[in-house]
């Protein structure tokens, strides 16, 4: 990762370690701005630390101090903080926001997107201050000309860190920058910098509930615009993708699994149609929730009719929003396999007969000229039982003639 | 010429003619009886998620109805000793019927166990025996063809059943596909009905009176003195026991089923294992089903050949080491083509040997007491069948790697066909031996056979000999080692 620099200035670049104090340095000087509107925030807190930002002389904002720290492991609670550059307007500080109960993580992906033709070498102004530790979890780049999107799946609440890199054709400071959730333009919260003919632009975000869930969009203006998108959704819930066949009077299990993840609580939702009735809420002996371990749900159903088809809904709870997974239910009557079973014995007993019978048939029609050769075989093996085996050779000789 | 172990039958196989149908009710019996009990798994996913139970639990299920269809050999063998193939293998169709469409109606694993593997099983074991029994009966210069062709019932009806469970469990969900499938097992009847008896019923009386003089070198006249020992084996030959060729066979297949059928089993996940994905993991094993499907009958016309045929212990023991060289080198693939290339030699060997090894037993004991044998053989096999894979999987679990589990394997059955090669070889000479030693007490006129057990393979042998006068001589020969 790289190191975020002001000109002329001093910057401490944290270590990865979580432990490390750190303190963020005496205030800014004035930065030369670029067109675009920058912010810089700092963040960070460190295990059981308190540590208040300022940043002078900046804007008279006063910034944030609530910073809240718990016992982590290696994830930072983070905390954004936005401040807005001396020269430009004194913008309201971004809302506060607080992390108090569970551990945030942050996680970093990034997008980069190049222009065609090859970029000039330009030397860029560094415009983009940033000081304190940041733990890149999750960086990748993707190299593309065409609208670049990406998925990502958060379970948790955490500070998710959206980096767009962008090689533009022309001139770097003719590019404009911007970042849009869904179709608002975000005016605050992000970075922009400059380096070697790159231009980078990070855009972080503390998701805490489902409101700061969605998709998220660095735009690049230049000849022609580019954009990177990042979705920030909550995990997927598999059911069951065929329909599960039963019988009247069955009992039948339909299980939801979700791979990695541990919502919160799950909810089964039945209804033919539309209309999505809870299951399970008046508890009764017809169906019973169960689910072996917090990743699965199993809802089994006894007493099967007609009325219990249709497709259900497994409904998982996560802090950041809801998922659900479909599994389709499907009942039959006995009568279906049975008719197939029957007529498969018919079958099966007519061809028996018929083979039956064309061998009686065929042993008939021998047998009047057979009556014969049966008594001089009698005899044969009359003879077999009295005689040893020198008479085998003859004996053997005689019944090739005489049978088949 | 002392007679074989068994009787001289009253009239000639056939080599032809109703036979050839007789080798596809057989496809048919031995189709169903080796694929049903691993084209079921498709069901069992579904059935471990109703019966909340584990996914192992489920697994004994395919694993008791194999067991079952082993163990139960001697019980066909005997009702086939005494009322023909054909009753037996229709019996076994009802059972199979009667296991697979009660065991839809089953509320947990235990009845599963139940209806499905012991009900299920033995109706499967009344199809198997009796349809190898039945080849022996009908052919004998073409029986490595017909062998050959009627095992391949095993993986046409695998390649078939497997993707026709999975539509069934589509369209029917898993009670409605084991009552279908029920259904489906009563084919095994009509098969039977097919497997019309060689000897008209007025020859059996004399035939059953003949069979005692087996083991005892009584005179037949005395045969209405049966001892207990004499009993029992007109219903399961025990004597078989002291056959020498007999002993070869058994031993070396305990040895060499350790290691079969693991690798089988365990192709997938190693392909899984190695990065490959589930499609193409599959597909290698489907690769090995259709190799093998081709490979059966045409081993079958190499083995029927004239210079194979002779010698066709040494061709079982080599397919033996072909198949166990295989295993050894699989443990040196790496990628995906090497994997198939393993994939289609490990079907040309399996192919093989499966062709073949019914028809070795039968070389070796002549087809009278072909029925026994097999049922004896089958029996003991049981335990090796059963054992080989979970002791695999647990190398497996051991050392980490399917590496070890393959050269295991391979080594494994490397041993069974040295074995094998060896002892066939001893057991030629020793047979060349007696019968020089026959031809000499035969000359000499003396009526008591020296020993009957040895002396199928001996006559095997002397068919081709022409030290003998006459044709006569050599076709009764021929005729009774049958």
């Amino acid at each position: 990762m790289g190191t975020w620099q002001a000109p002329d200035k001093s910057l401490f670049l944290g270590s990865e370690d979580s432990r490390s104090q750190l303190s963020i340095s005496a205030p800014f000087k004035s930065l030369p701005v670029q067109e675009e509107m920058m912010t810089k925030y700092s963040n960070l807190s460190l295990e059981s630390h308190n540590i208040s930002v300022t940043a002078a002389p900046f804007t008279s904002l006063p910034v944030q101090e609530e910073m809240m720290t718990k016992s982590s492991n290696l994830s930072l609670e983070s905390h954004s903080i936005s401040m807005t550059a001396a020269p430009f307007t004194s913008l309201p500080v971004q809302e506060e926001m607080m992390t108090k109960s569970s551990n945030l993580s942050l996680e970093s992906h990034s997008i980069s997107m190049t222009a065609m033709p090859i970029k000039e070498n330009n030397k860029g102004n560094q415009i983009c201050v940033d000081r304190g530790i940041m733990l890149q979890r999750n960086v990748t780049l993707e190299h593309s000309n065409m609208p670049v999107e990406k998925n990502i799946t958060l379970e948790r609440p955490s500070n998710v860190e959206l980096i767009c890199q962008f090689t533009p054709s022309g001139d770097l400071n003719s590019v404009n920058v911007t970042w849009k959730k869904g179709d608002k333009l975000l005016e605050d919260n992000y970075l922009v910098n400059a380096t070697g003919g790159t231009l980078y632009t990070q855009h972080r975000v503390a998701v805490i509930n489902s409101k700061q869930m969605g998709s998220y969009s660095c735009f690049f203006g230049e000849k022609k615009q580019q954009r990177g998108t990042f979705n920030l959704k909550v995990p997927e819930i598999n059911g069951q993708n065929k329909p599960l066949i039963t019988y009247l009077g069955d009992s039948v299990v339909l299980m939801c699994k979700c791979q990695d993840c541990l919502p919160l609580n799950w909810t089964w939702y039945g209804g033919n149609g539309s209309v999505q009735v809870p299951i399970g809420v008046p508890v009764n002996d017809k169906y019973v929730i169960s689910g072996k371990h917090a990743n699965e749900t199993r809802l089994k159903i006894t007493q099967l009719s007609e009325d219990d088809q249709g497709t259900y809904l497994c409904h998982a709870i996560f802090e950041l929003g809801e998922s659900e997974g479909h599994v389709k239910l499907v009942v039959l009557s006995y009568l279906v396999p049975l008719k197939v079973f029957c007529a498969i014995a018919a079958e099966v007993v007519l061809l028996v007969a018929a083979i039956l019978l064309f061998e009686m048939y065929t042993q008939k029609k021998k047998k009047p000229s057979d009556d014969g050769k049966e008594f001089e075989q009698g005899e044969q093996l009359k003879l077999d039982d009295s005689n040893g085996i020198e008479n085998s050779g003859p004996r053997h000789r005689k019944n090739e003639s005489v049978g088949q | 010429m002392p007679p074989p172990g068994g009787t001289p039958p009253p009239h000639p196989p056939p080599d032809g003619g109703w036979g050839w149908v007789v080798v596809g009710a057989a496809f048919i019996s031995i189709g169903f009886s080796y694929a049903f009990p691993k084209a079921v798994t498709v069901f069992f996913k579904e059935i471990q998620l109703l019966f909340n139970t584990t996914y192992s639990e489920i697994a004994w299920i395919s694993s008791t109805m194999l067991a079952v269809m082993y163990a139960g050999g001697p019980i066909s063998s005997v009702l086939v000793n005494k009322y023909g193939s054909r009753p037996v293998v229709m019996v076994g169709g009802l059972l199979c019927c009667l296991g697979m469409v009660s065991a839809s109606y089953s509320t947990n694993v235990v009845e599963l166990y139940f209806t499905m593997g012991l009900i299920c099983g033995l109706g499967l074991a009344f199809n198997l025996q009796p349809a190898l029994t039945i080849i022996g009966k009908y052919f004998y210069k073409k029986r490595p063809v017909a062998n050959g062709l009627a095992m391949a019932g095993s993986p046409v009806f695998l390649s078939t059943l497997a993707p026709f469970n999975q539509y069934l469990f589509n369209t029917y969900g898993w009670k409605g596909s084991f009552m279908i499938l029920g259904g489906l097992l009563l084919n095994c009847c009509v098969a039977g009905s097919l497997m019309r008896p060689v000897e008209p019923k007025a020859s059996t009386e004399s035939k059953n009176k003949v069979g005692v003089r087996e083991t005892d070198c009584s005179m037949k006249k005395r045969q209405k003195k049966l001892s207990v020992w004499e009993e029992i084996n007109k219903y399961l030959d025990f004597s078989l026991f002291k056959h020498r060729g007999f002993l070869i066979y058994l031993s070396g297949n305990v040895i060499m089923f350790l290691g079969f059928f693991a690798p089988v089993i365990f192709l997938a996940p190693y392909a899984k294992d190695k990065g490959i994905d589930e499609y193409s993991a599959a597909f290698l094993l489907s690769v090995m089903a259709f190799v093998d499907m081709f490979a059966r009958p045409t081993v079958g016309l190499i083995a029927n050949s004239k210079l194979i045929r002779p010698r066709i212990q040494y061709f079982f023991s080599f397919a033996v080491m072909f198949t166990g060289i295989c295993h050894l080198l699989c443990a040196l693939a790496e990628d995906y083509t090497s994997l198939v290339v393993y994939a289609v030699f490990f079907g040309l060997g399996f192919g093989s040997v499966s062709s073949v090894l019914f028809e070795t037993l039968m070389d070796l004991v002549g087809a009278q007491r072909f029925s026994s044998a097999v049922g004896l053989v089958t029996v003991v096999e049981c335990c090796p069948v059963l054992l080989g894979p979970p002791l695999a999987g647990k190398l497996v679990d051991e050392t980490g790697q399917y590496k070890y589990m393959y050269l295991a394997c391979g080594a494994i059955v490397v041993l069974a066909s040295v074995w094998l090669l060896i002892g066939n070889a001893a057991n030629y000479r020793l047979l060349a031996r007696e019968k020089k030693k026959s031809i000499h007490t035969k000359e000499s006129q003396e009526t008591e056979p020296l020993k009957t057990s040895q002396s199928p393979s001996v006559n095997i042998k002397s068919g081709k000999n022409e030290e003998w006068k006459g044709a006569e001589v050599n076709s009764s020969e021929r005729e009774t080692n049958i």
